[in-house]
């Protein structure tokens, strides 16, 4: 046990206790519902989350910093439908390019959040509330409310979702799930071992002190609003794949899901602590919770407000666990680093 | 000079102005390597300015930097920390969700691409091990002590290679046996040839450590003196000055029946063993340095931050205040020395402002406002105090610093206090607005409210007060009546040289 906590610290052990709430949350379901336990429930939960999960590594990096970004359903809105306006256009392009497109797309948008949020110095909540209602208010006047359909795509993109990159058993490893989780890894990567990565959390800890200590702050938070700007263009990328047809409402609401995501994930929304695998655990819980829902036939109205619960035991439950494991944490710490008992009382040298 | 080298960091002629203040005048300071070069000052005497300008927070006005005899322009904090200079401040300034050897090197800013956490753990390792600390460097900031902060930020200083440590009032919230340890690691680091500029209250800490000690005054540099030449007398003389300035001492008033008596007041580990009694129409002062615990008093007394032992009684009857609504009811007002945050609602208007606190006066049977009666009290206060508005309705963020002063006092004056307790009231205000503030102070206590003032501001606590009370560390150390009160005695109480003091008037017990 001492050699377990000497190695192990309580915040590397949320991401397992989420595991094993998602574990609970699936023998549950499985009892409820008859042929839950097939490669159909996870191919529909893997093709609807990643959409989210995407966008939540994105979100994650500037959620670390002590900022938000509520743009991401515009952008994955405006993505979504551009390059898919593009694709109608230009049935030949290259499929990287009609990605990058996409990208660049959230990418230019996430120039102008970090822009307004670390030069004007104005709170990103207000920023993306802002750049919200804009995002769409130019795409609703770009597309001319008309929608993109199937027949106007060209096939390749058509199929990516039940493209499979291998078979295990009755599982199918989809590409599309298969790239998401490539950038889960890459980013979980850089954000714990990566210098550049380790100052998302350090600004998030104290910025204040990130800011005496000469750490180049705003070049950091500028960074997650781009990062998470053309995370959110790709994940408008998959959405086109998955829908094929978008209207201009498209990815309404998405925003939310996806700050639910991270937040479910364990990632603090005052900065400085979660992992990206962490968000990622959040957005499968939740697309879990979604699917199994809706296979329950539970009606739409009461399936949102099911999830809300859900989502705030999960939050609740996870910071119970935590402060009981900190607690725990800290009292072994004393007997194992014994100091000697300070002097007398505070007070410096007095009579 | 003593040092056979030369400076390896020189300030000449430093220059910095805030709007009104000039917070540094013509100042120059040589820090030699291997050496402890204390500052002393009052508060306010342009200490801080100094250590903002040394770490690149501020830019100088005039003057030149030099490091290791070639002028530099420190443009940021991380210019600074490539020059070798890094500060530790009182509140260590650690990342609380890092963990304590990541906290040691976040700020290198040659780290390359990757994190070498095994590497890292390892060389925080040793450089603790090395300074005889011992610290699990996996485990978060969070939650560790002040003293064991200190030790990762003098960790830090060593990994960076610092040739300049600035360590601002270090000491100020840590135990003796923690002090003891600090020295030893300040000693250490001396011995490896770094030059430090160490600021501190704590006359015997400075005394102990220093090599060499520079006082300020005012934004100016008073002197600079080898250790075997300065006294703990006279760096006090230095620091509080000769002159008296222009302050008219208030004649004394007759006491009145007593208000107010406080016995053994404390709040746990903030303030302990205050006694006090306070009669009608006396001003008691209170002085004492920065964090000696004044306004916890005053605070407690206006049951913001409840008292948790002691007794207070007010008409020889013992209350407990719990809240400001229950200190009201008492007849205390409290006048605070935050202007900004606690004291005032910048967007509204003067009048909203006074009426504040007794709106239910001001309230029809409907419940609504009486806006003509508001606007006639405020109207009368603005005449009083000659608080200069075009009307009453002005937004009080459009006024100046000591007009907003004269607005906070109508408002508690309005709920017509017997005892006020007025925090800092000339803080950042001009001659004149203090000059009337003043002239405020001896008319209320002429018509028989009691006055606690607490004030930084020294020479103004002896010209105002008909006794005052002296604390340190959170301790009532002395309380003068107003003839054996002056500045030297005043201030070697609340430095803690009571050996030296000649007048340690009713102690406590």
């Amino acid at each position: 046990m001492k050699w377990l906590q000497r190695h192990v610290r309580p915040e590397q052990v949320r991401e397992l206790s989420l595991l094993l709430l998602l574990v609970v949350a699936v023998v549950f379901f499985g009892s409820l519902i008859d042929g839950y336990y097939t490669s159909r429930t996870f191919n529909r939960i893997a093709s609807s989350v990643i959409i989210i999960m995407v966008a939540a590594v994105g979100q994650t990096l500037v959620v670390l910093t002590r900022n938000i970004d509520l743009s991401v359903g515009s952008l994955i809105g405006c993505a979504a439908y551009v390059t898919g306006h593009e694709l109608g256009l230009h049935p030949g392009m290259h499929p990287l390019v009609a990605v990058l497109i996409a990208m660049a797309l959230g990418a230019a948008a996430g120039v102008i959040n970090g822009a307004l949020v670390t030069l004007g110095r104005v709170p990103s909540i207000i920023v993306t509330l802002g750049t919200l209602a804009i995002y769409r208010g130019i795409l609703v006047d770009y597309s001319g409310a008309k929608t993109i359909t199937t027949d106007t795509l060209p096939a390749w993109l058509l199929n990516l979702p039940q493209a499979t990159l291998a078979t295990i058993g009755n599982l199918d490893l989809r590409e599309m799930v298969v790239l998401a989780l490539a950038i889960v890894a890459l980013f979980q990567f850089a954000t714990t071992r990566m210098n550049f990565g380790r100052l998302f959390y350090a600004i998030g800890s104290n910025p204040d002190a990130a800011h005496l200590v000469g750490l180049p702050t705003r070049r950091i938070v500028f960074a997650a609003f781009v990062l998470s700007g053309a995370l959110a263009g790709l994940a408008g990328f998959m959405t086109l794949a998955r829908f094929g047809t978008i209207t201009v409402d498209n990815g309404r609401g998405v925003e939310l899901q996806v700050v639910a995501a991270v937040v479910v994930g364990g990632v603090n929304i005052f900065g400085g602590s979660g992992t990206v695998v962490g968000a990622m655990l959040g957005a499968v819980m939740i697309g879990t919770l979604e699917q199994s829902l809706f296979r329950l036939q539970i009606n739409e109205f009461w399936r949102d407000a099911l999830m809300g619960l859900l989502i705030l035991l999960a939050v609740a439950s996870d910071a119970v666990i935590l402060s009981r494991m900190r607690a725990l944490w800290a009292r072994t710490e004393l007997k194992l680093i014994a100091k000697p008992a300070p002097a007398p009382a505070s007070g410096g040298a007095q009579r | 000079m003593t040092g056979p080298t030369d400076p390896i960091f020189e300030l000449r002629n430093i220059a910095k102005r805030f709007g009104a203040t000039q917070a540094l005048e013509d100042v120059s300071i040589a820090l030699h390597a291997g050496e402890v070069h204390a500052l002393l000052g009052e508060n306010g005497a342009g200490k801080s300015t100094l250590i903002k300008i040394m770490t690149g927070i501020h830019r100088p006005d005039r003057g030149q930097i030099r490091l290791a005899g070639r002028d530099i322009v420190i443009g940021s904090a991380a210019e600074a920390q490539r020059h070798g200079i890094a500060a530790i401040y009182q509140e260590p300034l650690l990342f609380p969700d890092l963990n304590v050897a990541e906290n040691i090197f976040i700020s290198h800013q040659d780290r390359g691409l990757l994190t070498g956490w095994g590497q890292m753990f390892r060389r925080a390792d040793s450089i603790l091990a090395a300074l005889g600390v011992e610290l699990d460097v996996r485990s978060p900031a969070r939650g560790l002590t002040l003293a064991a902060q200190q030790s990762v930020e003098i960790a830090k200083a060593i990994s960076l290679n610092v040739r300049v440590l600035i360590m601002d009032e270090p000491t100020a919230s840590l135990s003796a046996h923690e002090v003891a340890q600090l020295f030893k690691l300040v000693r250490d680091l001396r011995d490896r040839g770094v030059a430090i500029l160490f600021v501190s209250h704590r006359l015997e800490e400075v005394f102990e450590i220093a090599d060499k000690v520079t006082v300020f005054r005012d934004g100016r540099l008073i002197s600079t003196r080898p250790r075997a030449e300065a006294t703990p007398q006279r760096a006090i003389a230095d620091m509080v000055g000769r002159e008296m300035g222009l302050l008219q001492p208030r004649p004394g008033a007759k006491r009145g029946e007593r208000i107010l008596a406080v016995r053994g007041l404390g709040r746990g580990g903030v303030f302990q063993g205050v006694e006090f009694d306070i009669h009608r129409g006396e001003v008691l002062g209170f002085a004492g340095l920065v964090g000696a615990g004044r306004t916890d008093v005053g605070l407690a007394l206006f049951g913001i931050e409840p008292a948790t032992e002691g007794s207070i009684a007010v008409d020889g009857e013992e209350v407990s205040l719990r809240s400001p609504r229950q200190a009201m009811a008492r007849g205390i007002a409290y006048l605070s020395e935050d202007r900004r945050q606690l004291g005032l609602s910048l967007p509204m208007s003067i009048a909203a402002n006074i009426t504040l606190p007794v709106l239910a006066r001001y309230l029809n049977r409907l419940g609504l406002i009486r806006a003509e009666m508001e606007r006639a009290t405020a109207e009368t206060y603005r005449k009083r105090l000659a608080i200069r508005a075009s009307s009453v309705e002005v937004l009080v963020a459009k006024l100046s610093g000591g007009n907003q002063q004269k607005v906070m006092l109508s408002k508690w004056l309005n709920t017509h206090p017997r005892l006020l307790i007025l925090d800092e009231p000339t803080r950042g205000i001009d001659v004149g607005a203090k000059a009337e503030v003043h002239a405020m102070i001896r008319e209320l206590a002429e018509e028989g409210i009691a006055i606690l003032l607490i004030s930084s501001d020294l020479p103004e606590v002896l010209a105002m007060s008909d006794r005052v009370l002296v604390m340190r560390e959170g301790r009532q150390v002395a309380i003068l009546d107003r003839d054996s009160a002056d500045q030297e005695t005043v201030m070697t109480a609340a430095m803690g040289q009571e050996a030296a003091a000649h007048a340690p008037a009713e102690a406590p017990a």
